[in-house]
């Protein structure tokens, strides 16, 4: 099952340079879009248990909105304190406007 | 009548230049009082945190205080140790209740409010507002900089194993604080062999904080008050003994050399309590095993002023945290301690000799009950004062425990320092 592509939400959903949080099979994943590239991770930060998409996207870094740590949203890297754990990220695919992700 | 002591002097005056008269309102003045905390335990003086021992890991932390006001000594990930105020610089709460715990960080519970374990500010919630229907609500300010808003970071010093802590950056290293004679002694005790933490004794004393120096600071008492010492034969004033101070004479030492226990001379035979029958069942109580350290003395009681007492007695080392909590209370806490190379036997020896002290030890009850009767007595005639004349008037090093010499030279520094 997890290793389907599921479909989610569309496309024209996501504000460009922004993010917004959707419920996928049960868990809450942080979608974002950087021009036409989308990007997927887990929706809730590792350190102070915030939601990511309550935060605010500078280029391909989400700065959650409790403590300022900041990820890459292009792989889940955990980028300055006081985030001392990386975020899990997920495969994308695009297809008709909709975006299918991979939970793995 | 008319030439009556009011009880309650209004701006009250010490006599003299002299140290051997104390007026009691010295221990009940709450202006004095806040003007001790500030000059002592605030300012230009090292304050007693803990020891290294008790925070042995990587964000092991421990919460204490200095004076009055509380603060944390945690260990940080490089295996330093950092010393905090434990308010947090958004609304000012103590945010930190535990005693003893480990953390990756400080956080308020309050707000948020997210700390390194050096006290810098990482993150504060919604910095940046909160974002609603496309626009962005509230935040901070754009001008406001974490680096403005971390803990309130303290001065640290370790020597030993044992860490101090001043508000006060601008002080003379502890080396200095401490002066040649006294850091002699301390080195004596804590010359380097890791410590272990056997365990603590809490007691809040209802008496000033001071009395708790003196009572150290006063060789007279024990052979008296002490029965219990008497009883065994393990204080006699005929023990070879010194009494030494910094040049301030606001540190001291009462050093002391146990002849043999099981001589009964004259000495001792006047002594009403003395019972030539009775002995003790457990004799690791009273017997003495040398350690190589001690260099002769079986005793050394150190001061350090204003915030401990270093302990060897016997076989049994602790540090005593003299904690004020207002003019007439003071928290005392004991920690119970030995080193990493003690053998089990030496362990148990060091535990058993222990309970001759704390709250409820053979000894030491007796110093927290004479404590608060004292305080007592002051606090219903503030106008009168004590007496420290045993020994002369002086401020002075002795070969002899027959003085109250200590106690005067506390007074010398206190009255300098305090301006009174």
């Amino acid at each position: 099952m997890s290793q389907q592509w599921i479909a989610s939400c569309s496309i024209d959903e996501i504000p460009v340079d922004d993010v917004i949080g959707v419920q996928v099979q049960g868990r809450e994943i942080a979608f974002y879009r950087v021009g036409d590239d989308v990007f997927a991770t887990d929706n809730i930060c590792t350190h102070g248990h915030a939601r990511l998409c309550d935060g605010f996207l500078e280029g391909h870094e989400i700065e959650c909105p409790l403590h300022q740590g900041r990820f890459d949203i292009r792989n889940g890297k955990a980028m300055c304190e006081p985030l001392t754990e990386d975020i899990r990220s997920y495969p994308i695919r695009i297809e008709e406007g909709r975006v299918y992700i991979k939970l793995g | 009548m008319g030439d009556m002591q009011k009880v309650f002097p209004i701006n009250p005056v010490w006599e003299g230049q002299g140290t051997s008269r104390i007026p009691f309102w010295a221990y009940t003045d709450e202006s004095l009082y806040k003007r001790e905390l500030e000059r002592f335990f605030y300012q230009g003086h090292w304050c007693y945190v803990g020891l290294e021992a008790e925070i042995p890991n990587p964000g092991d932390f421990k919460r204490t205080v200095i004076g009055e006001r509380s603060v944390i000594m945690v260990r940080d990930a490089d295996g330093g140790i950092n010393v905090v105020e434990n308010v947090c610089a958004h609304r000012g709460m103590q945010f930190c209740r535990e005693r003893h715990g480990n953390r990756k960080e400080f956080v308020c519970p309050y707000h948020q409010w997210n700390y390194k374990l050096n006290g810098d500010l990482q993150g504060v919630p919604f910095r940046r507002g909160v974002k609603q229907d496309g626009k962005v609500n509230g935040g901070m300010p754009k001008e406001f900089k974490t680096e403005d808003h971390g803990l309130n970071k303290l001065k640290v010093a370790i020597r030993g194993g044992v860490v101090f802590a001043s508000f006060d950056h601008n002080l003379p290293s502890l080396e200095e604080f401490l002066g040649p004679t006294i850091l002699a002694y301390f080195d004596r005790l804590f010359n380097g062999r890791k410590l272990r933490i056997l365990g603590y004794n809490r007691q809040r004393i209802p008496g000033n904080w001071k009395l708790m120096q003196e009572n150290i600071k006063d060789p007279y008492h024990p052979g008296l008050l002490h029965t219990w010492f008497i009883t065994y034969g393990l204080w006699r004033a005929d023990n070879k003994s010194e009494l030494k101070m910094d040049e301030h004479f606001r540190h001291a030492a009462m050093i002391s050399t146990r002849g043999n226990a099981q001589a009964r001379n004259e000495v001792t035979a006047g002594v009403t309590s003395f019972k030539e029958t009775m002995e003790i069942n457990d004799k690791r109580l009273l017997d003495i095993v040398p350690e190589p350290w001690w260099g002769g003395p079986t005793a050394v009681m150190m001061t350090l002023f204003p915030s401990v007492i270093l302990q060897q007695q016997v076989n049994s080392v602790s540090t005593r945290h003299i904690q004020p909590n207002g003019t007439g209370s003071f928290d005392f806490v004991w920690t119970h301690f030995g080193f990493e190379d003690d053998t089990e036997e030496m362990t148990n020896r060091r535990l058993i000799q222990a309970n001759l002290f704390g709250p409820a030890g053979f000894v030491s009850a007796d110093d927290g009950e004479v404590i608060e009767l004292s305080q007592q007595g002051f606090e219903q005639k503030p106008y009168h004062r004590a007496l420290a004349e045993l020994g002369g008037y002086e401020c002075e090093n002795t070969d002899h425990m027959v003085t109250e010499t200590l106690i005067r030279g506390m007074y010398d520094y206190w009255r300098k320092v305090m301006g009174v």
